[in-house]
């Protein structure tokens, strides 16, 4: 049950991860904006029932054309289990590909969609306890659409999570809605606040895991935005006394050329 | 042997007929240019777009209005910059350029 956590716990964390424009917790089709030359990073904050964690990715996205991107994220993670010896180091590796598939533009708005394939690998510690990685392969494949327009964005995230050593496989199903407060205009001093569902189902009759997230972004200028939401769960598989109370994040987007 | 000849000689005018309509359509465009642009919804994506118009030869300022979609472009006195190549850094911003046009000193 310990790994599977991990995993419930990496996918809360990482799906994303990827994303380089709003929202802040479900992917985005829209690869622009860092035009692949920039470096996302946030902190989770992660508060269990049996303790408490903290995620650290810093993401490497790079665009080799402006419909393929390719990147990686390098995790530091913290664990503080109640009662127990702190472990911090590098996490759970991952690599990234997204290709757009779909795109067809109007007058202030967009509808794209997007494959992205997510590779997971074991470079966290997972014999020692408290483990900071799942110990397991995961390799995850998730269509990504998003309708924006200037007055809202809708995007939503399906996908399936294949994971290794036996541990259940799992969908994947965020959605999100953004709203700005500000008027748009170019260069950008935006409020943005969003609600999202960010949603896995395990397989093997495991369960459900459903969080609700509100969010809020300010977007300081060309080059820099700063964001910040809290994953509340509505429902969760984990055992009474391992059970999440909240992920918050806080975070930051920068482009760099 | 002749109708060959002439097949060649038809194919031929063709080709130079094509070839003087498609450098017709190149348009050479100068002073102020609005370019109007589909898929500009959000304020963040467009630096992409500023940056990839700004590297032609001859523009000296980008200003990009959102809320109507729309980018303008100065052109550097004496200098000029053609359609198709606004189209294609458009698209390679990630964005589908519409009508482009000259607009002199108004906006």
């Amino acid at each position: 049950m310990k790994k599977l956590l991990l995993v419930i716990f990496y996918l809360s964390v990482f799906t994303a991860t990827f994303a380089q424009g709003p929202p802040i917790f479900t992917d985005t089709p829209i690869m622009l904006g860092l035009e692949g030359r920039g470096i996302r990073t946030f902190g989770n904050i992660i508060s269990r029932e049996n303790g408490s964690g903290y995620v650290h990715p810093v993401v490497f996205p790079y665009n080799i054309t402006n419909k393929w991107q390719v990147g990686v994220a390098v995790p530091f993670v913290s664990m503080r289990p109640s009662g127990s010896t702190s472990r911090s180091g590098v996490g759970d590796l991952a690599v990234f590909t997204k290709y757009q598939i779909y795109q067809k533009d109007g007058k202030g708005k967009t509808l794209r969609s997007l494959i992205k394939l997510a590779e997971t690998f074991p470079t966290g510690n997972s014999t020692d306890s408290p483990a900071l990685g799942t110990g397991a392969n995961q390799t995850t494949i998730s269509l990504v659409n998003g309708y924006v327009t200037t007055k809202f964005g809708l995007y939503t995230e399906v996908g399936y999570n294949i994971t290794s050593n036996g541990l259940p496989d799992n969908f994947i199903y965020n959605i999100a809605l953004g709203y700005p407060l500000l008027p748009q205009k170019y260069p950008p001093n935006q409020v943005n606040v969003f609600l999202e569902l960010i949603g896995n189902y395990i397989l093997d009759d495991i369960g459900n895991n459903l969080f609700v997230a509100p969010g809020i972004q300010y977007i300081a200028g060309r080059r820099v935005l700063f964001e910040s939401g809290i994953q509340i769960p509505l429902n969760q598989v984990a055992p009474v006394g391992q059970q999440t109370d909240y992920i918050l994040r806080i975070g930051t987007r920068i482009l760099i050329f | 042997m002749k109708q060959l000849t002439i097949v060649m000689l038809l194919l031929s005018i063709c080709a130079v007929t094509l070839k003087a309509q498609s450098q017709e359509q190149q348009q050479e465009l100068k002073g102020i240019i609005k370019v109007n642009v589909d898929g500009l919804s959000c304020p963040f994506c467009a630096y992409g777009l500023e940056k990839k118009l700004k590297k032609m030869e001859g523009v000296t300022k980008i200003e990009i209005d959102v809320p109507n979609a729309f980018a303008l472009l100065t052109i550097e006195d004496g200098k000029s910059v053609s359609e198709e190549l606004i189209r294609d850094k458009v698209k390679d911003a990630g964005f589908t350029a519409r009508e482009i046009k000259e607009v002199s000193n108004e906006k």
